[in-house]
């Protein structure tokens, strides 16, 4: 049996769960009234109940989203001030690698080389991912609690942040609802590499053929501190 | 008022040929069997270039109407003689009526309506040509058509707070009246319909050029959570007339108007019943202008700000799944070509 290599504890993959379940239902709820003239979204927002109940789950599933964000935050830098990790030992901050690995994603990519990137524990593409869910939700919750509370918002900042926060948050929406549906899905599920579906969200572990694939240097890494322990 | 002028000598009385029990449903206020006549399908006349007036009046269409209960002569006030006076007056909503106002004992007339009218954007303007007038909207340009006249069932608002953001002056019993009034009668109609009333002309660019008009109104409605919420049938929400006024609705400049400055405040919270404790600073967000590089910068270049990088960040990322795809499937056509 091949040895399983622990990617994400229980804890982190419940804060995907607790992520990605307010944000379907965010989507289900808010886009029938970002396009009202849609038939499809239309009977969308039929199924659910009609906007007075859409807007009230959205609400529900919006507050339920921004306390996983919070308790997201109040995680990393928990878990900071606990491991004392080196600024190298931060694998999502982006370094001077990932710009390399696009280079030499892109060379593979046009059969420049042969040679794929060898990823450490997160390639460009999932601190991508990371990243856009982290300015996403800053912009989402920001500009949605203005429209939550406009009259008190009023109260201390000017009536444009009002148009502003209407803007961004039906554009931003779409950004996202696009960047999940196309960037994210392609590579977890759609992905010929991949297909029909990355489990890592639900088992948390990878196994080591996946690992040889997909975060090799990680796993060399994992190996030689093996090696100097033994 | 001008009168309308219709040649005798045209009239059509085709409605004889159609002598079938029209009539036969009861009415309620035909005291002086007008309808003996006017319930025939087709009684009408010519009028100007070929064009056909029907002075039909379906037993359905008045025992459903608003009016079912005031006869004939109390609006129709110069038509004392058979046969009908060849030139006969538009109808005058201000005259009292033999309905009696409740409490008042007086007789009952569209009177605060019509001198409230009068003076709005969409009263007569001295300096313009009559004709200029006339294709102002009047009162039967509102009221006499299907959101007013016919009942439907399923159709009766079901906010209340429209009724008291204009009727906010009638007192609590005035309220009621009002409200049973209209939920007894069920003429009154889904918000959303008034918004289609006011868009016939406001989304119309002859008719909006001819007035000067800014155009965008109706468009700026719409992208707006209130134009939106109300298509998803949020009757809650404000419709034209909830900020505009039915009546009095002047332009923003005008100091009495309920978009000045100075009232839009006040307007907003419409006594607490909308935005409760509306700032001065939320009232003046515009509700709906459509943004451009002078009206609102911010908001614009906002806008175009998430157009850019939507499109941008959507192509890199497409682009990044193409190659990575294309790589892919190239691999294994060569993989399967080599075996």
């Amino acid at each position: 049996m091949s040895r399983e290599y622990t990617r994400f504890s229980i804890n982190q993959r419940l804060q995907h769960i607790f992520m990605f379940v307010p944000f379907i239902i965010l989507v289900i709820t808010g886009f029938p009234i970002k396009f009202p003239d849609s038939a499809f979204w239309s009977m969308v927002m039929s199924a659910v109940g009609g906007i007075e109940m859409a807007r009230s789950i959205h609400r529900f599933a919006a507050a339920i989203m921004i306390i996983d964000f919070a308790y997201h935050i109040i995680y990393v830098f928990h878990n900071i001030f606990k491991n004392r990790p080196s600024l190298s030992e931060l694998y999502l901050l982006p370094n001077k690698r990932d710009g390399q690995d696009i280079v030499q994603n892109l060379k593979y990519f046009l059969f420049l080389t042969d040679e794929r990137p060898r990823f450490h524990k997160f390639s460009y593409i999932e601190k991508f991912d990371y990243w856009a869910v982290f300015w996403g939700m800053f912009i989402m919750a920001g500009s949605g609690l203005v429209l939550w509370f406009p009259v008190q918002v009023s109260t201390f900042l000017p009536g444009v942040v009002i148009q502003i926060a209407y803007v961004a948050h039906s554009d931003e929406a779409l950004l996202a609802f696009l960047a999940i549906i196309i960037w994210h899905f392609y590579n977890v599920h759609f992905n010929p590499r991949i297909w029909p579906a990355n489990k890592v969200w639900f088992k948390g572990t990878l196994t080591e053929e996946e690992m040889e694939h997909e975060h090799p240097l990680e796993l060399e890494e994992i190996k030689a501190k093996e090696g100097t322990a033994k | 008022m001008p009168a309308m002028i219709y040649n005798r000598s045209k009239i059509l009385i085709l409605g004889f040929l159609f002598l079938i029990g029209i009539g036969a449903q009861a009415q309620q206020a035909d005291a002086e069997n007008c309808n003996l006549c006017h319930g025939l399908a087709l009684l009408g006349i010519s009028g100007p270039e070929n064009s056909i007036r029907s002075f039909e009046v379906t037993a359905e269409s008045y025992s459903h109407s608003t009016h079912r209960n005031v006869i004939c002569r109390d609006c129709h006030t110069d038509i004392n003689q058979f046969p009908h006076p060849e030139t006969v007056q538009k109808v005058d909503c201000s005259k009292a009526c033999h309905i009696t106002k409740p409490f008042a004992l007086t007789g009952y007339s569209h009177i605060e309506q019509s001198e409230a009218h009068l003076i709005s954007a969409h009263g007569w303007n001295p300096d313009y040509s009559d004709e200029k007038n006339e294709a102002k909207p009047d009162c039967k340009y509102c009221h006499n058509n299907e959101f007013r006249n016919v009942i439907e069932d399923d159709a009766l608002s079901t906010s209340t707070k429209h009724c008291v953001r204009c009727h906010e002056g009638a007192g609590l019993a005035g309220v009621i009246l009002h409200v049973n009034s209209h939920s007894g009668h069920r003429t009154a109609s889904a918000s959303i319909k008034v918004v289609d009333l006011c868009s016939s002309c406001h989304a119309n660019e002859s008719r909006m050029n001819q007035f000067d008009v800014n155009l965008s109104q109706v468009a700026g409605f719409e992208r707006h959570f209130h134009g939106k919420a109300l298509k998803k049938g949020l009757d809650e929400v404000a419709n034209c007339m909830d900020c505009h006024r039915n009546h009095l609705n002047l332009p923003a400049d005008d100091p009495n108007s309920s978009i000045h400055a100075n009232n839009i405040q006040q307007t907003c919270s419409a006594n607490g019943y909308c935005h409760d404790d509306a700032t001065a600073t939320f009232a003046v967000s515009a509700i709906h202008s459509e943004p451009t590089t002078e009206n609102n910068p911010i908001v614009f270049f906002t806008e175009w700000g998430f157009i850019l990088l939507t499109a941008g960040t959507m192509a890199l990322l497409f682009a990044h799944i193409l190659l990575d795809f294309g790589r892919w499937g190239i691999d294994a056509w060569m993989r399967r070509k080599k075996r």
